[in-house]
């Protein structure tokens, strides 16, 4: 069975973690994110330490820094779908082109909706409209 | 001259949506980009709505190809959440499922790569021998894709004793076929003047834009989760990982075939050992507990990677997918940048992409 290490972290250890990580020679698996019970935003940075997986969790912060530089897409491919689906901002991340929705649900309904919205509340809206 | 070539986004190379700005002067590309989520049909979010058992048959509708990973990845998440010791008879079980899947997924993306370089002889055989890996699949699960093999806590079909010869047999008649299109694609003439030099990643390249799979491997980089971090008894097989470091398209083909014949050795090696507990550990609809668990497969295109999050209850709290082509996709501009026009779409397929994958 594989293992899966939690460790919670602040947001501003983000960046050295990563640059530690980076100079280990130690792969980026994935960038995380799910809304917590409380409605808090609970983003993870889970990096393969062979044979285990550590996941550097911040819990409730909406803005935080972008390792692009240092795992360049690894991590700016999840950093987009993360500000997209969830609105969470990345500093220094170009969100200038979409990744995954549609070229202008980003302006006509706002970035964040999908992943948040429940879906029967979702179903209704869409219900709604076709008449 | 200069100028801007659009490739897709419907079916540049494979049967997939993908969308590919060239930036050319004359024939050569100076730079590219690449835009995916033309099938984005929202499986993580209706995932939140349904119980383990309704989400093993929604994940393996992710990738037609590679579904048996999908639904052995979220099974071992929430086995992992809940503390679930599968029995080793299911876990072999699950390992012969996902090589015979992994070795007909390999068989596939060399027919397509000889068909989009022009030995469409080459593609029929290969396509032929692939028919019989489908065979023994449907005879195995019922299914030719989409097979349903894996439940929470073990497999949901055994292999008999009649099943297990014919399956060593037909695997025995494999080896001749296989043998005869890995000397061809390695000594013929047409194949190595279409392939190699073409397309090439660098190894330090690869590990910054931080490619996986079959991809990285044949860029001399050496990541295979089967060996670094071993799950489903991957530990108890005997098995090598070929790594080719020249990084073109030529070696991803020498990679890929050479991976079949380790294919069918952990096949062998698990039918011939097969233990005898039972399969599974029942059918009850089992609760997620609370807590999280990631899990990673070497599904046949890299390393895939899936996060389950539980609350209690039955229904998932949040399930996250992340497929090989997700971190293989980003190196495609790299790789497409000093080749020519004609090679777009030959190295645009040479990650083995499944974009409807990435989608989700």
């Amino acid at each position: 069975m594989q293992q899966y290490k939690r460790i919670d972290i602040a947001k501003d250890q983000v960046v050295p973690i990563a640059e530690k990580m980076r100079k280990a020679g130690v792969w980026l698996t994935m960038i995380h994110g799910f809304l917590n019970e409380e409605g808090l935003m609970d983003i993870s940075w889970d990096y393969q330490v062979e044979p285990v997986i550590e996941s550097y969790h911040v819990v409730g912060e909406m803005t935080l820094p972008s390792i692009g530089e240092i795992y360049d897409c690894a991590a700016t491919w999840p950093e987009r779908e993360l500000n997209e689906l969830y609105a969470v901002e990345f500093e220094g991340l170009d969100t200038s082109k979409r990744l995954f929705l549609p070229e202008d649900m980003l302006e006509t309904q706002g970035k964040g909706q999908i992943m948040v919205t429940p879906l029967s509340e979702l179903r209704a809206k869409n219900i709604k409209k076709e008449g | 001259m200069s100028y801007i070539v659009p490739i897709g986004p419907y079916h540049p190379a494979l049967e997939e949506p993908i969308h590919a700005k060239l930036y050319t002067e004359g024939e050569v590309i100076k730079d590219a980009e690449v835009f995916v989520g033309y099938n984005h049909r929202g499986i993580e979010k209706l995932a939140t709505e349904r119980n383990a058992i309704q989400t093993l048959v929604l994940v393996e509708r992710v990738c037609g190809i590679c579904s048996h990973s999908h639904a052995l990845t979220y099974a071992m998440c929430v086995e992992q959440i809940n503390g679930i010791e599968v029995p080793k008879r299911g876990e072999y079980i699950r390992v012969i499922t996902a090589e015979l899947e992994r070795l007909h997924s390999h068989l596939l993306w060399l027919g397509v790569a000889c068909h989009i370089i022009g030995h469409d002889s080459m593609f029929m055989h290969i396509w032929d021998e692939r028919e019989l890996v489908m065979d023994l699949l449907e005879e195995l699960s019922g299914n030719r894709v989409n097979y349903a093999m894996v439940t929470i806590g073990g497999s949901r079909r055994d292999i008999d004793d009649e099943l297990k010869a014919k399956l060593l047999q037909s695997l025995d008649k494999l080896k001749g076929p296989m043998d005869r299109i890995v000397e061809i694609a390695l000594n013929d003439k047409t194949i190595a003047l279409r392939t190699k030099g073409v397309g090439v990643l660098k190894k330090e390249d690869a590990v910054r834009l931080g490619a996986i799979g079959p991809h990285a491997r044949a860029s001399g980089v050496n990541v295979d989760v089967r060996r670094d971090s071993p799950y489903c008894s991957y530990g108890d097989f005997q098995f090598d990982i070929p790594v080719v470091d020249s990084g073109d398209v030529f070696a991803r083909v020498v990679v890929r075939a050479l991976e079949c014949y380790e294919s069918i050795k952990i096949i062998e090696q698990a039918l011939k050992y097969l233990p005898a507990t039972p399969i599974n550990l029942g059918n009850k609809l089992p609760k997620i507990q609370k807590g999280a668990a990631v899990c990673r497969h070497e599904a046949p295109r890299g390393q895939l990677t899936q996060m389950v999050v539980g609350n209690g209850g039955f229904n998932n709290y949040r399930v996250s997918i992340h497929v090989p082509s997700y971190k293989n996709t980003p190196t495609i501009p790299h790789m497409l940048r000093g080749n020519s026009v004609a090679d777009a779409g030959l190295i645009i397929a040479s990650i083995d992409p499944c974009f409807s994958c990435l989608d989700r």
